[in-house]
């Protein structure tokens, strides 16, 4: 089904997952594999491998990559070489947009100076920082490998290796985080004065050790969205925009990959578990390693899951993505929606008339207020 | 055809006691069919079940026995149905019967439906055949059990057989017992055709199937016949036994067991009980004790999309077809839109009809509270049957209410005696008389039939821990005070969710009530206030707070088809909410209004 589905758009994403970690976070339910001697080359080899397969599809010479994302797993594990190899193999294959954005995810402990400025030169134009959080007794809940003081020094290192582009992952709603503590760690994050800052409510999902044994302490619901509202206003005060639900940029900083998935734009993707979307199909490839590899050696694109979308489906998935943001959609695209659901459309004026939800005309957005309450619009919007 | 080697039975015990265990042992025994094919058998039947939409059960079936005498006998067994909702349709079955075996599990000894079916076997003048089951238990007490069968239900304990069903133990001398003990058939062939109807079901085919006894006469294909209840007139199709498949033969005569087809479009037309005879040739008198099945629990059945309105009453038409114990009409909620009060014998009853709607004609329902007939006297005069809260009039306009009562029995150790009484005031029971039989205790209470509807049951055997069984039959309508308890959401009283209570309960139950919807009633966009209110006073108030934070974070590396399907799971989810003005309201919100 994937190599069958040409792309709509000649501009396109590329994610690239890189799976390995030291060790779990106990939050995360993502693709992640033990770090394990021996291990990183066959992978390297299978994703060029991988990009051989994507890069012999039929209109793989017609399209512009704009924007690259290095996802993991612990992408700043890669020895600068190998990033280097990697973006090469990219550049050999398809045509890299003039001023595409490419992005690495880091976690503190992995990076030095000399690594970002190394990943730089290879062609890195933006490292998104995995801080998490400031208070060392909270890190070491979370598994963290990295303390407060790390996570300053790693900041500090990529601006000496000269980014401009510098994102910080915080989260909240953290076991044993209380509100105050909570608004002095933003207050300490922003003073940085990062370009980026995302800020992710704590989910358990299933697939996490915590999902799935179950964590104490939490906080209080009420406590959650006082954290949201916190740092919402600090954001705010220094100048952020608040583009998306969880995302903060200064102005001319968004992040342009993820901005991409909001547009329901199109993207190819590479690595064990990664996702793509192209045409009407998003796909996702086998997860475990060595699945994965054998697929890829064995010649073929490593896809174990795809789903062609049906109009109805594409027109869900961008009202949802899109109300994500804070350019929200086009009213004719709800108006679309909500032709053959009465019920919906008196949904959405309670969203309206609750101040959730603003329409002037053209195009319909999400208040912060709506924000942290999107889901309940979304399973709506399905 | 000569009747001697004739016998028809049942088999009638308490819930748990091996009454399928046995009957399959003597299937298997008189190689009706093996143990393995009996055990497909019911899936297949099941299977059929949920295929057309009709009950068919192995109601009765003939089994061929070569006793030691040396003698072939037809041994007609007749299956009852085994719930305390279904009594009439007991009776009727046994009514076909000339002998019934009795199972008594000897570990838990005799319960209050071994009475009860005693009681029926007996009134219909049936020979009883006590059986201890359950031998092989190393709790039985075979000694015990033949003491209590002898105080208890007055019959010779010695005489009682002891079998392990599930080991096969003493089995053999249970057939024995049926052709020794249970009398052959009488009846006059010669006479006018006088056939018993016990039970029927509804074959897209064949129209109606009507499960027959014989007492007098014969029938074959051809025959004119005449339903006494409603005077109708068919020409019968087709007419056989059960062997247990339907098997054609060219004539039932008097004494036997067997079916008739007769292109009948609804089980409506030949109910349980109705007595067939001939058109031309009719029987003097009908058989004793016909009655229309009466619905003794009411509830409003609504779709939760509104445009399965049709789609429902299709449904209902269709169940009705097989079922004509169940009753419908339709009705408007306020709160629900259009949807449809319905009649049930009893709360299983109601559970089996809403799970074959939801199962089978894959509708989405909500069932509003269930509630009983009340019987209203108004100033004006007038007698009104009120089986929906929402119709009871204004208080002013009430001269007086009438609940209906019912006899009940409980079997239960002493040793939990305190407890049941202590329950039994709860739900206003009235104590009618209280006999020891050895360790245990039967008492017997009336009850209003609104406290025992719901949850009784259940609260009986988690009090004893089991122990207490539980039986009762429709009493009489008796003077209440009864009140309207009326729960709103943001002020707006939902019609759905009124119940008729005693004015003693009214508050303890409102503020109950509340409290548990707080506990099903999500947050939404605006905070709920939830009230319960007798007339203008509001007794009880509870709020759902505004929803705070309802968000996933984050689409982790572009897998945004993981977050559509956990979105569309939760969508999943809300098909079960019914939106009230501007609440959304759960299912289980209406079920709590049951189980409170």
């Amino acid at each position: 089904m994937v190599s069958g589905s040409a792309p709509r758009s000649s501009v396109l994403g590329f994610y690239l997952h890189v799976p390995f970690c030291v060790q779990r976070c106990h939050y995360c339910s993502f693709n992640t594999a033990p770090l394990e001697a021996g291990q990183m080359d066959p992978y390297l080899r299978a994703l060029h491998g991988e990009l051989d397969v994507l890069g012999g599809l039929s209109w793989a010479g017609d399209v512009t990559i704009a924007t690259v994302f290095l996802g993991g797993g612990t992408p700043s594990l890669l020895e600068p070489e190998a990033l280097a190899a990697i973006l090469d193999d990219l550049r050999a294959r398809w045509r890299l947009a003039d001023g595409a954005e490419v992005t690495v995810e880091c976690n503190p402990e992995s990076v030095t100076r000399e690594r970002l400025a190394r990943y730089r030169a290879a062609g890195v134009t933006r490292v998104s920082l995995g801080v998490q959080a400031l208070d060392d007794t909270v890190l070491k809940t979370l598994g963290r490998r990295h303390d407060a003081r790390g996570a300053r020094a790693a900041f500090d290192a990529a601006r000496e290796a000269g980014y401009d582009d510098v994102s910080v992952d915080v989260m909240y709603g953290l076991p044993g985080l209380a509100v105050d503590a909570w608004v002095s760690d933003v207050e300490r994050v922003l003073a940085w004065d990062p370009d980026h800052v995302s800020a992710y409510a704590l989910t358990l999902d299933g697939g996490s050790p915590w999902g799935a044994g179950g964590v104490e302490n939490l906080p209080a619901e009420d406590d959650v969205v006082a954290q949201y509202w916190a740092l919402t206003r600090a954001a705010a005060a220094r100048g952020f925009e608040h583009y998306e639900i969880s995302n903060y940029a200064r102005p001319g900083h968004r992040a342009r990959h993820n901005l991409g998935y909001w547009r329901a734009g199109e993207y190819l993707a590479a690595g064990p578990g990664a996702c793509g979307f192209v045409g009407d199909v998003r796909y996702g490839n086998i997860k475990p390693l060595t699945r994965w590899r054998a697929a890829v050696d064995a010649g073929t694109l490593p896809v174990e899951t795809s789903e062609r979308l049906t109009p109805r489906q594409r027109l869900a998935e961008r009202l949802i993505l899109g109300l994500r943001t804070s350019d929200g959609v086009p009213a004719a695209w709800l108006a679309e929606r909500t032709a053959s659901e009465p019920a919906l459309a008196r949904r959405i004026d309670e969203w309206e008339r609750a101040g959730h939800l603003v329409a002037d005309g053209a195009r319909v957005r999400l208040m912060e207020s709506g924000f942290i309450l999107s889901d309940a619009l979304f399973v709506d919007l399905l | 055809m000569s009747l001697a080697r004739n016998r028809n039975f049942s088999i009638v015990a308490h819930i748990d006691h091996g009454k399928s265990t046995l009957a399959d042992r003597l299937l298997a025994l008189t190689g009706t069919m093996d143990a393995k094919k009996a055990v497909d058998q019911v899936l297949d039947s099941m299977d059929l079940e949920r295929e057309r939409g009709i009950t068919i059960k192995a109601h009765t079936v003939r089994l061929l026995y070569r006793a030691k005498d040396g003698h072939e006998y037809t041994l007609n067994l007749i299956d009852t149905p085994g719930h305390v909702d279904f009594s009439y349709e007991v009776s009727r079955a046994l009514a076909a019967c000339e002998g019934a075996v009795l199972i008594v599990d000897a570990a838990q000894g005799i319960e209050a439906q071994t009475l009860a079916n005693f009681y029926l076997a007996s009134d219909a003048g049936l020979t009883i055949i006590p059986v201890i089951n359950k031998i092989d238990l190393p709790a039985a007490d075979v000694d015990g059990t033949r003491e209590q069968i002898h105080d208890t239900l007055d019959l010779d304990g010695t005489e009682a057989l002891a079998i392990s069903a599930k080991h096969g133990t003493g089995v053999p001398e249970v057939l024995e017992a049926i052709v020794a003990r249970i009398p052959p058939p009488s009846g006059d062939a010669d006479a006018p055709l006088k056939a018993l109807v016990f039970d029927s079901f509804y074959d897209s085919y064949q129209g109606v199937v009507i499960y027959v006894r014989l007492k007098d006469g014969h029938v074959r294909p051809g025959t004119k016949i005449l339903l006494m209840s409603n005077g109708r007139t068919y020409d019968v199709a087709q007419v056989g036994v059960f062997s247990p498949d339907m098997r054609p033969v060219a004539e039932l005569s008097a004494g036997q067991v067997g079916y008739i087809t007769a292109a009948i479009k609804r089980v409506a037309d030949a109910k349980v009980g109705d007595t067939i005879t001939e058109a031309a040739r009719p029987t003097a008198e009908p058989f004793p004790g016909y009655r229309d099945a009466k619905p003794m629990v009411f509830a409003g059945l609504y779709p939760i999309e509104d445009t399965d309105y049709e789609a429902l009453r299709d449904a209902l038409e269709k169940l009705r077809l097989n079922d004509p114990a169940f009753s419908y009409e339709p009705e408007t909620s306020l709160a629900l839109g259009y949807g449809f009060r319905c009649g049930f014998l009893g709360m299983l009853h109601m559970e089996i009809v809403q799970e074959r709607l939801e199962r089978e004609f894959n509708l989405s329902l909500i069932v509003t509270a269930p509630s009983v007939q009340y019987r209203v006297l108004t100033t004006a005069g007038e007698v009104l049957d009120i089986d929906n809260p929402s119709r009871l009039p204004t208080p002013d306009r009430i001269e007086q209410m009438e609940e209906p009562y019912v006899h009940s029995s409980v079997y239960v150790p002493t040793e939990f005696m305190t407890a049941i009484y202590k329950l039994a005031q709860e739900k206003r029971g009235e104590h009618k008389s209280l006999e020891y039989i050895g360790k245990r205790v039967h008492i017997r209470f009336d009850f209003p039939l609104s406290e025992i509807v719901v949850d009784f049951y259940d609260k009986l055997k988690s009090i004893s821990k089991g122990y207490a069984s539980f039986d009762y039959d429709f009493a009489d309508f008796r003077a209440s005070e009864l009140v309207k308890l009326d729960i709103l959401l943001n002020g707006d009283p939902v019609d759905a969710l009124s119940t008729i209570v005693h004015r003693d309960k009214a508050y303890e139950r409102g503020k109950a009530l509340v409290e548990k919807l707080r506990g099903v009633i999500p947050r939404q966009l605006y905070e709920v206030a939830i009230q319960a209110a007798i007339g203008s006073r509001v007794i009880a108030r509870e709020t759902v707070k505004a929803m705070g934070k309802n968000v996933t974070a984050k689409c982790y590396g572009g897998d945004i088809t993981r977050k559509r399907k956990l979105l569309e799971k939760q969508k999943e989810g809300k098909k079960r909410m019914k939106q009230v003005g501007r609440v959304e309201v759960p299912q289980e919100a209406f079920l709590t209004v049951l189980k409170t």
